[in-house]
């Protein structure tokens, strides 16, 4: 339902643009100042100098190897894990009958809304109990858990949209149902897989709160984390800050673009055709 | 599900299934049922330091209740926390919804270049965009100061953070600005979906534009509405990070809302069944505000069975 642009729309687009885009631009153009430049009390829109010291002021900071290399360990096994178990509960829901099958399914919709500040309390007591805060194991399965609701349903999705006769196809053609599900179901179920695997991955390298709680030491920073921990009680660098930032940003932004659309429709479109 | 109830690879036994489900549901009731449960038995219970090292609770049964519901500060966070959360999904629902309505009567090059911006924003770790907010905000350097003043305002440097009004403005800015995205580009994707068929019929029926919007297009994109206020209830009523990070990990309490609220009994005070009690508390305020939400999650549910 395209009418022709009005004047309207298109002035206020504008001013849309400058409005959302401007803090993205801040950061970026913050991130290649000059230390004068970055700490002038009268800053100008358009950047006066280029230099790449914040950057390497950022790389060399304690912690940031150690955080980088943390988030992506965390993430890389979160994403695993999440997504074997949740091909195997995905082709539950959409391939089989069980008695349950209703609870499970509402269940994993109702859990996505519980709100975490909340269930950080006892989760923080249970894994003090199995001993397992300030282990990259802990938040790993802390990661998978949050995460496989949305998984679990998002997989479901795809599966939805495969036509059963070609598994059906294959036993008849005398393919035993794990050979079906692992040499028929499960190629077509690659585009799938990789979106889910994408948005397992921002998810988890996005995460604060979990982190904040369950990684108590200093080498065991996520880089969420250890943004939060640029201010000190002597100030901030703001430089480094946004450089840092930056770099943060970059594998989601990159990533996101990829998967952007299915995510969009997913998270509505279940809801709203049902 | 109708290719599901034709399906004649339905296995004899029926532990395939439940096989299949073990390990997702193995996790999620470690992870996620099992301290749902536990919230609720500590917030009848005494349970500080020195339970977490004795491993023996004790039970005080309502105590905890009763002395929050009597404790003035609480439900002064607790309707903080409701205007706050009204302020930021009436915010973000209104600018979401008219940029979307916006988008589809832009010229295509400005529509493309706004999707881009959105989706960049969108894309932005929300660690980031506190920390770039920070940045703009910050005592002294900040841009936004000083393009108040060179527009002829006299604002000296500030900390924008000492007045509670300005200071959850920009908390909410933060959090408004990372929720227009999504729905705008919900809303805009909603409304490419009304059929054209049904808006000429309308205007050949001679409905003018007003009544096209109230009978055509509303009741199409009511759904999406409903989905889009729910869930952006559900996310900023918890919102914590922004607060928390915004405000150098120490907010005074007149920034407390709930979430903070229940984070600094348990985790600063080590009063984890205060905490507790706080928490369960906001779930059950949430529970009554997105009830119609859950209902439709687990119409959901049965329809996919």
């Amino acid at each position: 339902m395209h009418k022709k642009s009005s004047i309207y729309a298109n002035i206020s687009g504008v001013f849309a643009i400058v409005f959302m885009g401007f803090p993205v631009y801040w950061m970026v153009t913050t991130s290649f100042k000059n230390r004068q430049d970055v700490l002038s009390t009268e800053p100008t829109i358009l950047p006066r100098s280029f230099t790449i010291e914040n950057y390497q002021n950022a790389f060399s900071r304690e912690g940031f190897y150690a955080s980088l290399r943390n988030s992506l360990i965390v993430v890389l096994i979160t994403v695993a894990i999440s997504l074997f178990i949740a091909t195997f509960a995905s082709v539950a829901i959409a391939r089989t009958k069980f008695t349950g099958k209703r609870s499970f399914i509402s269940s994993l919709l109702i859990v996505q809304m519980l709100p975490l500040s909340a269930l950080i309390i006892p989760l923080f007591l249970l894994l003090t109990r199995l001993q397992l805060t300030n282990t990259i194991g802990g938040l790993a399965l802390t990661y998978v858990a949050f995460i496989l609701p949305f998984t679990i349903w998002t997989l479901r999705g795809f599966l939805a949209n495969i036509p059963i006769d070609i598994e059906e196809a294959a036993l008849v053609d005398g393919c035993t149902r794990v050979q079906a599900y692992r040499h028929v179901l499960l190629p077509l179920m690659a585009p799938g897989l990789v979106a889910t695997a994408i948005f397992a991955f921002i998810q988890a390298w996005n995460e604060f709160l979990l982190a904040y709680i369950i990684m108590q030491s200093q080498e065991n920073l996520t880089l969420p984390v250890w943004l939060a921990g640029f201010t000190t009680r002597t100030g901030t660098d703001w430089g480094p800050l946004m450089a840092a930032s930056t770099v943060t940003a970059i594998p989601v932004v990159i990533f996101f673009s990829l998967i952007q659309k299915r995510i969009a429709t997913g998270v509505t479109a279940g809801a709203v055709k049902g | 599900m109708t290719s599901a109830t034709k399906l004649r690879i339905e296995p004899k036994s029926n532990f395939w299934p439940y096989l299949l489900i073990a390990p997702a549901l193995t996790v999620i009731l470690l992870i996620l049922g099992f301290p749902v449960f536990r919230l609720i038995t500590l917030s009848f219970q005494q349970f500080g330091l020195a339970e977490i090292v004795s491993g023996i609770p004790t039970w005080i049964g309502f105590e905890n209740y009763l002395a929050l519901l009597k404790d003035p500060e609480f439900w002064i966070v607790l309707r903080r926390t409701f205007i706050f959360t009204f302020a930021m999904v009436a915010a973000s629902i209104v600018i979401g919804a008219w940029l979307a309505h916006l988008m589809a009567r832009m010229n295509s090059i400005l529509r493309w270049l706004l999707n881009t911006t959105l989706i960049l924003v969108w894309a932005i770790p929300a660690l980031v965009g506190i920390s770039i907010w920070k940045w703009m905000f910050s005592f002294e350097f900040s841009i936004i100061t000083s393009t108040i003043n060179r527009l002829g305002f006299d604002f000296a440097q500030r900390n924008w953070f000492t007045n509670t009004f300005s200071g959850f403005s920009i908390i909410g800015g933060v959090v408004v600005w990372g929720a227009v995205p999504f729905i705008t580009i919900s809303i805009y994707a909603a409304l490419t979906q009304v059929p054209k068929e049904l808006l000429e019929a309308a205007a050949i029926d001679g409905a003018n534009s007003r009544q096209i919007f109230r009978s055509v297009i509303l009741p199409i994109l009511l759904p999406i509405y409903v989905i889009l206020i729910s869930l952006s209830i559900i996310w900023d009523f918890q919102v914590f990070t922004q607060i928390w990070v915004l405000l150098d990990n120490r907010p005074a309490s007149e920034y407390y809302t709930m979430a903070i609220y229940a984070f600094e009994k348990s985790f600063g005070l080590s009063e984890y069944g205060m905490g507790a009690a706080i928490a369960l508390l906001m779930i059950i305020s949430l529970l009554g505000v997105t009830w119609f939400y859950i209902k439709k999650m687990v119409q959901i549910g049965d329809s996919n069975a």
